[in-house]
C-alpha cells in the first residue's frame, strides 16, 4: 500500500512539473508579487504622492515658498504650464493640483482618485501653512516626532515582510480552492474517476497520493518565498520554525479540506469556477493579505475575522514577523480548526467519484 | 472453466427523469463477442455501466465469470478490462507511464511492450496522451483495457468518432483480443460493425433488449431478405400515393425509397412500370440483402442514427 501510495505521490508531481502554467502560478507568482510590491511600497509609507503645480505667469516669493515647503513634506511637485496642466487634467491623469489664484490657490481634486488626491491635499495645505508661518516671520513651526515600528515591536519591517505571511496563506487558498478543488471536479466531470473506479485501485490511495503532493507543493512554495524574502529583502522568520510549520500545517488542513468540501457542489468545471470565486476573491481582498482593512466599516471586520484566513494570517504574521508564541493566538487557532475540522466532515460525507 | 462469462437477469435502471434500463437479460458465453446494439439512448451504456459495477442497478442479478459485485467486487476489477465510452487520461502523461501505472493497480499485469505492440503504439511510447491523435487515444484506451490480461472485456462504443481505417484498425485489435480467448462484450451503433465483430447481438431501444441472437438469423427473422431502393436526387418525394399504388409499404429515407420485399424479381417489373406511369423522377434502381439497420427499423420504426 505505501508503495501505490508513493508511485501516485511520485505520478502527480511528474504531471504537475510538465504543466508549466501550474508551476508558474504555484512558485513564479507569488515570488513576482512579493518582489514587485516589496519594491514599489520599499519606503513604507507607499509611493511618494503627487501634486500638479500649475506654474504662475510670474513666480512670487509666495510661490517660491510653497514650493519649498511642498518639497519638505515629501510631495513629488510637477510643475506644468497651465495648458499643459488642463490637459493632462482633461486626461484624467491627474488626481490633485494647485492653482494660483489672484488672492491665494485653489486645489482641484480629481473625484475618481480622492485615495490620492486627499492624502496630497493634506500634504499641500501642510506646506501652505508651513511657507504662511514663515512669510510672516514667525517661530519655524514644530513637527511631531515620529517613530516606525511593526505591531509586534519585534523591529521595524516593512511592506514586504508584511506581504510575505499574507502570500503564504493566499498559496495556501489557491492550492486548496484550486489545485484541489477544481481538479476533483474536472477528474470527475470528465470521467477519471470513473476509469479508476473500475481497477481494483482503492480510492483512497489515489486521494493521498494527491494530498500528499499539494502538501509537498505548499511547502516547497514557502520554502521558495521565504528564500526570496530573506534574500532580497533580509526578512527572517522572527518566531520558531516549529510553531511556523504548525501554523502552516493547520492552514494547509483547513483550505485542502475547503476545496474538497467545495468541489461537492459542483457539477462542471466551470459552475465550480464561478463557485471558488466567488470564496476566493472576497477572502483574498478582504482578510488583510495585501493590507489591512482598518479602514473598512466594523461589521465587515468582525465579518471578515470569523472566516477562516483572517485569523489565520493574523496568526501566521505574529509568529513569522513578530516572533510571538501561539499561547496568545488560542481564539485564532480554534477558529482556524473549527473551519477545517467542519470542511473535513462535509468533504468527507459529499465527496463524489461519479 | 464452466458456466457463462455474463449472466443478467431483470436489471433494471431509472434515473429522476428516464426510466434508462427497463428489465434487460442477458447471457454471454466464454470466448464470444457480443454485442449490444441500438440507438444513442437505447441504454447500452447504462447497462454496461451498471455490469462493470459503476452504476448501482435499482434491481436485478449480475453474475460477471461466476461471482458478483456485492460479495466479490474487487476480484471482478482484478480480472475485467474495460473501455470507457471517453476514456479521460492526464494529458501530459506519456503513454508507457499510462500503461505502467495503471499496470500497477493490478495484481498482475502485461509487459508493457507487448501491450504497445498489440495496439501498434511501440512509436508512440513516450509521446504524450494529448499529442495522440483519436485513433491513437482510442488504442491506447484498448491497451489499457487488456492491461491486466482479463478474461472478460467490456468496450463502450469503441470505434465512434473514428475514420473508416481507425475503425478498420480497431476491429483488427478486437479480433485478435478474442483469438487470445477472452470474451468481449461492447456496444455500438454501427449495423457494420456489429455485423463484422460480433458473434451474437441484443438490439436494445428504450431499455430494453427487442431482439438477440446471430446476426445472421436477425436479419433471417425479419423475413424480408431484400430491400429495393429508388434514389433520388435531393430529398425524395412523399411516397403515400406512389405506395397506393403499387400496392406495397413505401418508406421513405433521406434520398431514397425503400421497398422492402421477399421476392424482388416479381417486384422489380412491377416498380418500374409504376413508377414510369406515375412518372416517378428517381435516378437509380438498387437491389439489396437486408442489414441489422433494417432489422431495427422493422421492429421500431425508426433509424439507429435517428
Amino acid at each position: 500500500m505505501v508503495k501505490m501510495v508513493w508511485r501516485q505521490f511520485v505520478m502527480e508531481w511528474k504531471l504537475y512539473t510538465r504543466d508549466k502554467g501550474a508551476m508558474f502560478w504555484t512558485f513564479a507568482f507569488p515570488v513576482v508579487m512579493l518582489l514587485g510590491f516589496g519594491f514599489i511600497f520599499r519606503g513604507g509609507g507607499g509611493p511618494k504622492l503627487g501634486v500638479v503645480y500649475v506654474e504662475p505667469a510670474v513666480s512670487s516669493p509666495r510661490d517660491a515658498a510653497l514650493r519649498k515647503a511642498m518639497d519638505e513634506v515629501q510631495l513629488h511637485v510637477m510643475p506644468l504650464p497651465a495648458a499643459e496642466a488642463e490637459a493632462r487634467w482633461a486626461r484624467g491623469e491627474t488626481a490633485a493640483e494647485v492653482i494660483p489664484t489672484a488672492d491665494g490657490y485653489r486645489l482641484r481634486l480629481n473625484s475618481y482618485l480622492m485615495a490620492q488626491g486627499g492624502p496630497a491635499a493634506g500634504l499641500v495645505n501642510q506646506a501652505w501653512l508651513l511657507a504662511q508661518a514663515r512669510l510672516s516671520g514667525g517661530p519655524e513651526p514644530q513637527r511631531i516626532p515620529m517613530s516606525v515600528e511593526s505591531p509586534g515591536g519585534r523591529k521595524a519591517s516593512n511592506y514586504a515582510a508584511f506581504l510575505l505571511p499574507g502570500l503564504l496563506g493566499l498559496n495556501l487558498l489557491s492550492i486548496g480552492l484550486f489545485s484541489v478543488g477544481m481538479v476533483n471536479v474536472s477528474y470527475r466531470e470528465k470521467g477519471k474517476f470513473r476509469r479508476l473506479a473500475v481497477t481494483p485501485l482503492p480510492k483512497w490511495v489515489f486521494l493521498l497520493g494527491q494530498v500528499l503532493q499539494r502538501v509537498t507543493i505548499s511547502l516547497a512554495q514557502a520554502v521558495v518565498l521565504i528564500a526570496v524574502g530573506w534574500g532580497v529583502f533580509g526578512i527572517r522568520n522572527e518566531g520558531s520554525y516549529f510553531d511556523l510549520t504548525l501554523v502552516m500545517i493547520l492552514g494547509t488542513a483547513c483550505f485542502m479540506s475547503f476545496g474538497f468540501a467545495l468541489s461537492s457542489l459542483a457539477e462542471t468545471a466551470e459552475s465550480y469556477a464561478a463557485i471558488a470565486n466567488v470564496f476566493f476573491f472576497p477572502l483574498m481582498l478582504l482578510s488583510g493579505v495585501y493590507f489591512t482593512l482598518d479602514s473598512a466599516p466594523h461589521w465587515l471586520q468582525h465579518a471578515v475575522g470569523l472566516l477562516p484566513l483572517a485569523p489565520f494570517l493574523t496568526t501566521l504574521r505574529a509568529v513569522f514577523n513578530d516572533g510571538a508564541t501561539l499561547a496568545g493566538h488560542g481564539a485564532a487557532l480554534v477558529l482556524v480548526g473549527a473551519w477545517a475540522a467542519a470542511a473535513f466532515v462535509l468533504a468527507v460525507r459529499r465527496f463524489r467519484w461519479t | 472453466m464452466s458456466g457463462p462469462a455474463l449472466r443478467i437477469r431483470g436489471l433494471r435502471k431509472a434515473f429522476p427523469k428516464v426510466v434508462a434500463v427497463a428489465g434487460v437479460d442477458l447471457e454471454v458465453a466464454r470466448g464470444e463477442v457480443f454485442g449490444l446494439l441500438g440507438p444513442n439512448g437505447a441504454g447500452k451504456t447504462t447497462t454496461l455501466e451498471m455490469i462493470e459495477g459503476l452504476t448501482e442497478p435499482d434491481a436485478g442479478e449480475i453474475e460477471i465469470l461466476g461471482q458478483t459485485w456485492t460479495r466479490n467486487g474487487q476480484a471482478i476489477r482484478a480480472r475485467i478490462g474495460v473501455q470507457l465510452q471517453s476514456t479521460s487520461l492526464f494529458n501530459k502523461i506519456k503513454v508507457r507511464e499510462a500503461l505502467d501505472l495503471y499496470g500497477s493497480y493490478y495484481p498482475k499485469a502485461r509487459p508493457v511492450d507487448e501491450l504497445l505492440d498489440l495496439v501498434q503504439l511501440q512509436d508512440k511510447a513516450d509521446a504524450y496522451h494529448v499529442t495522440l491523435s483519436g485513433g491513437q487515444q482510442q488504442r491506447l484506451a484498448l491497451a489499457l483495457a487488456l492491461v491486466n490480461d482479463p478474461e472478460l472485456v467490456f468496450l463502450d462504443e469503441p470505434t465512434t468518432g473514428l475514420d473508416p481505417q481507425a475503425r478498420r484498425s480497431l476491429w483488427d485489435i478486437v479480433r485478435r483480443m478474442q483469438s487470445e480467448g477472452r470474451t468481449i462484450l461492447l456496444t455500438t451503433h454501427y449495423m457494420d460493425e456489429a455485423e463484422a465483430l460480433c458473434d451474437r447481438l441484443a438490439i436494445m431501444d428504450h431499455g430494453q433488449v427487442i431482439s438477440a441472437g446471430t446476426p445472421a438469423s436477425l436479419i433471417a427473422q425479419l423475413a424480408i431478405p431484400s430491400v429495393v431502393e429508388l434514389t433520388f436526387e435531393g430529398a425524395a418525394p412523399d411516397p403515400a400515393a406512389f405506395s397506393t399504388r403499387l400496392g406495397e409499404p413505401v418508406e421513405r429515407r433521406g434520398d431514397l425509397w425503400e421497398i422492402p420485399t421477399r421476392d424482388p424479381k416479381a417486384l422489380l417489373p412491377r416498380l418500374l412500370e409504376t413508377a414510369e406511369l406515375a412518372a416517378v423522377p428517381y435516378q437509380q434502381v438498387h437491389v439489396r440483402r437486408a442489414t441489422l439497420e433494417d432489422v431495427f427499423l422493422h421492429q421500431t420504426g425508426r433509424s439507429l442514427r435517428d
